[in-house]
């Protein structure tokens, strides 16, 4: 139980990293980034080819993966929202993809197509907590998207550039007239946004490998954790990733959790990977249609 | 005077002749992006590797296209190259899902489709047209079941498979061939090759209590179950499908990681064996600085074979799948032939690591297992 418990989490802390990005720039732009994705899988291969040059735990490399990764946030504000800003949303959400399919094809040209590894956090291999083994990478990506989480919430709400931020997401000529430089502001989030992805980039690539195409199943599960959790909605997105996490991991896991499900009539059907996924997506059906702010209850808004 | 001429002006018009005896169109169509993209990488490389060493006097012409993974990119490749003109056959994506839409297109057009799919079902149609150069799954499924059967002893097995096309065909064959050899499938469960973490369905399976695990799945997700399996000190032996086999896939993992780990395929070029292996690991080396696997090599043998009936005087399409249809090819990894329904291959190996390297040994060779005939 723990074990599973631990893997949920540890998956769900990842994805919280890449919808809070995704939920940045949806607030401060009013646009759906769609290459959010592809920038956790161009983090992913960040780590990986600072791996190579440098043969030092994970941990060590995220600085390096944030910096490189918050540059190339900065070029995506650069080429896919500025000279578009004035255009309606539609045309940066197309922009972003655009973007995100020359990340993927930039990754395959310069790695190749197969998985690649980013080295472990600290050390690979299990750690006994009371009896149960599980993976120290799992504990310790728990443990650095906590405190990337914290700090998040630190930098929007204990500081100046956080207030600039929070104030351009609410309101963009209100922060303009009273003398915010909002593209600045903007630009700071594409950065942040995008640092983060590379974060989860990073933390996913060593157990769950990296490949040029990931982008494409990330970019689904941000959106996802963003609808459920409340359009817009930075807690929304983190409980949101959890519940993704959870669908994904506890459901199929329930006869382990619970021995007695395992002998009912067609338990390993009902129980399996792909029951679990199509229950997520009737979840986020029932959500659309029953509570549509999401269950942290954001304002409505349109959904690109 | 004049009979000099003659003869002068004969022999400089026949001189080109013998320096290109024929021409070939080879399109090479494969998945080089999309989860199969490391598979078929290898498959690109196998063909232009043998259109490289083609037959003297043959000359070929080749344009690589990316299939991706959706069927109607594979055909559209295919009509494209086509449309383009004459072509003498075509090397076809390994992705099942992809050869059974080009299928129709190929029969239509009467072109042969040279692949190293393994999903059974393409040579199930009655297609003249479809030559598969690696052991489809009736032969490696059987040798996966057989080497679990006879030599682990294994009487209890969970069965974890790929929900595509590949991973059904794969499983199929396994339940059969388990039936056969007396194994029992405790437990079986098909995943996406979007799932990324694997505990729930490795958990499920060691509650099972199996003595053996076998693994059907496209390469990504065979490292990841591997890998989360060392994580949960499974302690289960594990034969898996022809995707453990691949170098870049053993890469992802540590030597201690694959230990008690084996895999079925046609021919493991790394492990070593015949001169004719050893040089063609050499050239792949050479040329694409990267590790072979059996899909390359099959994809060279398959190639090779055409390019051959080429110098032999195939000088088109309908010819090429007469001579694939009706001879046989001494090729680096086995002798092909075809079984009448366009299944080459003939023999499989278990490849198993031993938890010091990442290179396997080969541990069994299955050679006609299906004891083909023709």
């Amino acid at each position: 139980m723990l074990q599973v418990l631990v893997n949920s989490l540890a998956l769900g802390s990842a994805y919280a990293l890449l919808a809070l990005g995704f939920v940045l720039i949806l607030n401060a732009v009013n646009a759906v980034n769609f290459a959010q994705g592809d920038l956790v899988m161009a983090g992913g291969f960040v780590a990986v080819a600072f791996g190579m040059l440098l043969p030092v735990p994970g941990i060590v490399l995220l600085p390096l993966v944030l910096v490189v990764m918050a540059l190339i946030g900065r070029a995506l504000a650069a080429v896919a929202y500025f000279p578009l800003k004035s255009r309606p949303p539609v045309s940066v959400f197309i922009s972003t993809i655009a973007v995100g399919i020359i990340l993927q094809n930039l990754a395959n040209a310069l790695f190749g197509a197969e998985p690649r590894a980013a080295p472990p956090l600290f050390a690979g291999g299990l750690v006994e907590l009371g009896g149960i083994v599980v993976s120290r990478q799992a504990l310790a990506i728990i443990a650095v998207a906590a405190v990337m989480i914290a700090a998040q919430y630190v930098l929007f709400q204990r500081t100046a550039l956080g207030r600039r931020l929070r104030a351009t997401a609410q309101d963009r000529e209100m922060a303009e007239a009273l003398g915010i430089r909002v593209n600045h502001v903007i630009a700071a989030t594409f950065a942040i946004a995008a640092a983060y992805a590379g974060a989860a980039g990073l933390l996913l690539a060593n157990t769950f490998f990296v490949t040029p195409t990931d982008g494409g199943n990330y970019i689904l599960k941000a959106y996802i954790a963003v609808v459920i959790g409340g359009w817009g909605s930075v807690p929304g997105a983190v409980v949101g990733a959890l519940l993704i996490a959870l669908f994904e991991v506890m459901l199929p896991s329930l006869p382990l959790i619970v021995p007695g499900l395992a002998g009912l009539p067609g338990a390993s059907w009902l129980f399996s990977q792909t029951i679990a996924t199509i229950l997520l997506y009737l979840m986020l059906l029932v959500v659309l249609v029953v509570r549509p702010q999401g269950l942290f209850g954001e304002a409505v808004q349109r959904r690109a | 005077m004049r009979r000099f001429i003659a003869l002068a002006v004969g022999f400089l018009t026949l001189a080109p002749v013998s320096v290109v005896a024929a021409d070939a169109s080879i399109p090479v169509l494969v998945p080089i992006t999309g989860f199969l993209s490391l598979e078929g990488t290898s498959q690109r490389n196998g063909a232009l590797l043998a259109i490289k060493n083609a037959p003297a006097g043959v000359r070929v012409t080749y344009d690589v296209s990316d299939t991706g993974v959706a069927p109607e990119t594979a055909v559209n490749a295919l009509e494209r190259a086509i449309s383009r003109g004459p072509v003498t056959a075509v090397v076809a994506s390994m992705l099942g899902t992809q050869m059974l839409a080009m299928l129709p297109v190929a029969q239509e057009n009467k072109v042969p489709l040279v692949t190293v799919s393994g999903t059974a079902s393409i040579t199930e149609r009655n297609n003249p047209y479809v030559f598969r150069f690696f052991p489809g799954d009736a032969v490696v499924k059987a040798a996966h079941i057989r080497y679990a059967a006879e030599e682990l002893r294994a009487r209890r097995a969970a069965l974890i498979y790929q929900t595509t096309a590949y991973g059904q065909s794969g499983r199929q064959h396994l339940q059969e061939n388990a039936h056969k050899a007396g194994i029992e499938i405790v437990f079986e469960e098909s995943i996406e090759v979007a799932v990324r973490d694997m505990s729930p369905v490795l958990g499920k399976a060691k509650a099972a209590n199996p003595d053996v695990l076998l693994l059907h799945l496209h390469a990504p997700s065979t490292a990841l179950v591997i890998r989360q399996a060392a994580a949960m000190n499974l302690r289960l032996p594990i034969v898996s499908g022809s995707a453990m086999h691949q170098p870049p896939t053993a890469a992802l993992l540590e030597p201690a990681e694959l230990a008690g780990v084996c895999a079925e395929t046609n021919a493991s070029p790394v492990s070593g064996g015949t001169p004719e292996a050893d040089r063609f690991l050499e050239q792949y080396r050479r040329e694409f600085n990267a590790e072979p696997d059996g899909f390359a090599l099959g994809q060279y043998d398959g190639v090779m074979m055409v390019l051959e009936a080429v110098a032999k005087g195939a000088s088109n399409a309908a010819a090429v799948t007469q001579a694939l249809s009706t001879g046989s090819h001494k090729g680096v990894a086995m002798t092909y032939r075809s079984d009448g329904k366009g299944n080459m291959a003939h023999s499989a190996v278990i490849v198993c690591y031993d938890g010091q390297t990442r290179v396997p040994r080969i541990a069994k060779r299955y050679d006609e297992i299906l004891a083909v005939t023709r």
